[in-house]
């Protein structure tokens, strides 16, 4: 399954209705849909809680019909890995579907997420088998079967690579905790040398894709990446490069294998012919600015 | 024994080709088929597939060789060859309706004492529960047809495959003396083995092409280029000369793919491991796509609404077979782009895409392009001169998988050459 498009050419959607809204993705989204002169609004946890017995009727009562659903809400690993953080993330997932039986919209757009694959597979398409290593991605995968199979809105799932720019608030081991050690400790700590490779998506380039999905009407899967893998090596190599001040680039002894993650993005490329992305230089160096304009602020 | 008479029923590519084969080995060829739009074209000499070398054999096999559209005619023969083309669907599975059509047919028409011979490629099992004829009057031969090489295949076979009740069973001698006639082994062999013996054939193709695939896609990353690494391997003897070790894109023509759903039905119905097979599917529809990501990543990311030239459309040179054709699945993925294309047997279809142009020779193709792509290695695309291109292309891709250009003439052109398995050449 890959994705197919209900408009060949885009057309702004009703409104479109951000769950999630107070994320690093959900925010770009509602700065991207005000930019767009698209009317959107955003509902995070404090509006509806998604993971309680009632939210399904709370979220009926936020939707008008023909309104498009991105669901963005989820509780990272950072919040926790374990079986209890998996069961709220799917009783969200399962208030969404239930939302849709009685608000007809038009629309309904999940985004999941790269941890659905396993490391088995060196280049991963849609047609990857999803095999998740772990609870998180076994949350993503669930939560995209329970939309599949009780939603009743056009579905469109898409999986995205690890996403970064300004505003990131995660910490797991990656560019955001490299920048700001970079900045606090001129030291960027690796696991072995860094070897391992993940493609790394900004965040202008992942709302983009997720609005051509939306003014698309798009329904199906698809991977979210640039098809571009880059060690950590070189992203802590980059990042080091910009923060103006001497940073160390620490390798330390290996514990455990290195894996590696690429993407085709055929389908990608498929979906939206002439797509862009921002080069990962131009990247860092924008959340760096933005980053350094945090401390000084 | 006086010489046996020879019929053919189907006259599509592959009966066609080789009821012209066994006529040019000196035997009477009556060759049948129930479409007498077909005959009648066949009689004016105006053959319905392109074969390099067809015509001149038909030509040379004079009154041997005589088509018609009367059924009863094949009741002169000896031995009746039942070969039509089996069609396939996108998948790749076979319809055998039509041959099973046909073959009932024949059954019918043939005198008491006829041989036939099955030639259309089967699933196994199928022989041997027709239940048309006696076992011992009914034979399975593995065709050995190759589109654009079917004529030179099919008259210098490197064996032939016979499938049969009872192999320990000496061939019917009329049988017999045609094949004798091409001067190769004969290996007889129980029906399901010979059905499977073709299959295995185009498996262990595939394996090639795959190989190959997958080693060039690495020389295109780490500065290795397959064609220095691909005459080492050919002089292993456990490889071979003629290995499929050429990179390409993926498997089309529908023969190997039809194989391959066979192979994978088959397992499935009897629960064996066989993820070898969706591995090769996949690897196959990956490299399909190598264009429109060279073409991407070097053009339709930076141009607005280009034009791109596309010389080749059939899915390899010395046909006309789209089937399965990696140049019509890129006419109809690059639809933000404005496309000329140019094919020298056939005609791209207007269906294919809404902005295309057909350009009447090659070189117009190229003139004002944002890039070319040169799909099929035609041969007389490879006569085109580099500086030719370039003085007529407005970009300077040219995205050629097969090299058909000479890398270091189109370098020195000033084109930026992307050929499938080697770092890019950068214009000089």
């Amino acid at each position: 399954m890959t994705l197919s498009h209900a408009h060949s050419n885009p057309q702004k959607p009703a409104r479109v209705v951000v769950l999630g809204s107070g994320g690093f993705l959900g925010r770009h989204l509602l700065q991207a849909c005000a930019a767009a002169g698209i009317e959107a609004t955003g509902l995070g946890s404090r509006d509806v809680n998604l993971a309680d017995a009632s939210a399904p009727a709370r979220l009926v009562r936020q939707l008008r019909p023909k309104d498009v659903l991105v669901f963005l809400a989820a509780l990272t690993p950072e919040k926790g890995r374990d079986s209890g953080t998996l069961m709220r993330n799917l009783a969200m997932a399962r208030a969404v579907g239930e939302a849709t039986h009685s608000a007809e919209i038009a629309q309904l757009v999940y985004a999941s997420s790269e941890a659905v694959y396993s490391f088995a597979t060196a280049l991963i398409s849609e047609e990857t088998p999803a095999v998740p290593l772990d609870l998180y991605g076994a949350m993503h995968r669930t939560r995209e079967l329970i939309l599949a199979g009780e939603a009743k809105a056009p579905l469109a799932i898409l999986r995205l690579t690890a996403v970064y720019g300004a505003g990131d608030t995660h910490n797991s081991y990656g560019p955001n905790r490299f920048l700001h050690q970079a900045l606090k400790d001129a030291r960027i700590p690796l696991f072995g040398n860094g070897e391992e490779t993940r493609d790394h998506l900004h965040v202008d380039d992942a709302v983009d894709l997720i609005l051509k999905v939306v003014t698309h009407g798009s329904t199906g899967l698809l991977n979210l990446a640039t098809g571009k893998s880059e060690t950590f090596r070189a992203v802590a190599d980059m990042i080091a490069a910009r923060a103006g001040r001497p940073v160390e680039v620490a390798p330390s002894a290996r514990q455990n294998p290195a894996t590696h993650r690429h993407f085709d993005t055929t389908n990608l490329l498929r979906a939206f012919p002439g797509k862009r992305f921002k080069p990962l230089g131009d990247g860092w160096a924008a959340m760096l600015a933005d980053a350094k304009a945090d401390a000084r602020g | 024994m006086s010489p046996p008479v020879i019929g053919f029923a189907g006259m599509t590519h592959l009966g066609l080709v080789s009821a012209s084969a066994v006529a040019g080995r000196g035997f009477e060829v009556v060759c049948f088929d129930a479409d007498r739009a077909l005959i009648d074209r066949l009689a004016r000499q105006d053959w319905p597939v392109l074969e390099p070398g067809l015509d001149e054999l038909i030509r040379g096999n004079g009154p041997r060789q005589r088509f018609t559209g009367a059924r009863a005619d094949i009741k002169r023969c000896d031995v009746v060859y039942v070969g039509p083309d089996v069609p396939t669907d996108d998948q790749g599975a076979s319809d055998v309706s039509g041959l099973t059509n046909l073959i009932c047919d024949v059954a019918g028409a043939i005198k008491p004492d006829a041989v036939m011979v099955v030639l259309s490629q089967v699933p196994p099992g199928y022989t041997r529960a027709l239940g048309v004829l006696p076992l011992e009057r009914l034979y399975y031969q593995v065709e050995t047809l190759v589109f654009g090489q079917a004529v030179e295949r099919a008259m210098k076979p490197e064996r032939t495959i016979v499938g049969c009740a009872d192999p320990a069973a000496p061939l019917d001698a009329r049988f017999r003396a045609v094949l004798d006639a091409f001067g190769c082994p004969i290996l007889p062999m129980r029906y399901e083995s010979a059905e499977l013996a073709k299959i295995s054939i185009n498996c262990c193709l595939v394996a090639s092409i795959t190989v190959g695939n997958t080693l060039a896609e690495l020389c295109e990353r780490i500065g290795a280029d397959w064609s220095e690494i691909a005459p080492a391997l050919k002089l292993d003897r456990r490889i071979g000369p003629h290995a499929y070790l050429a990179p390409g894109l993926g498997i089309a023509g529908g023969n190997l793919e039809r194989d391959l759903a066979t192979v994978q039905r088959l397992s499935q119905v009897h629960g064996t491991e066989a993820g070898l097979i969706a591995a090769w599917l996949h690897h196959s529809r990956y490299r399909r796509d190598w264009p429109l990501r060279q073409l991407h990543a070097r053009v339709l990311s930076e141009i607005t609404d280009p034009l791109i030239g596309i010389l080749g459309v059939t899915y390899k040179e010395n046909t006309r077979s789209i089937m399965n054709s990696p140049a019509v699945a890129l006419i109809k993925e690059l639809t933000g782009c404005r496309l000329i294309v140019f094919d020298p047997a056939v005609r791209a279809s207007a269906q294919w895409h809404p902005r295309m142009t057909l350009a009447e020779d090659a070189l117009a193709v190229c003139a004002g392009a944002d890039a070319l792509v040169i799909m099929t290695p035609w041969p007389q695309f490879r006569a085109i001169e580099p500086a030719d291109i370039s003085s007529r292309l407005r970009g300077r891709v040219v995205v050629d998988p097969f090299s058909v250009l000479d890398r270091a003439a189109a370098a020195a052109g000033g084109l930026e050459h992307v050929v499938l398995g080697a770092p890019l050449v950068h214009a000089e």
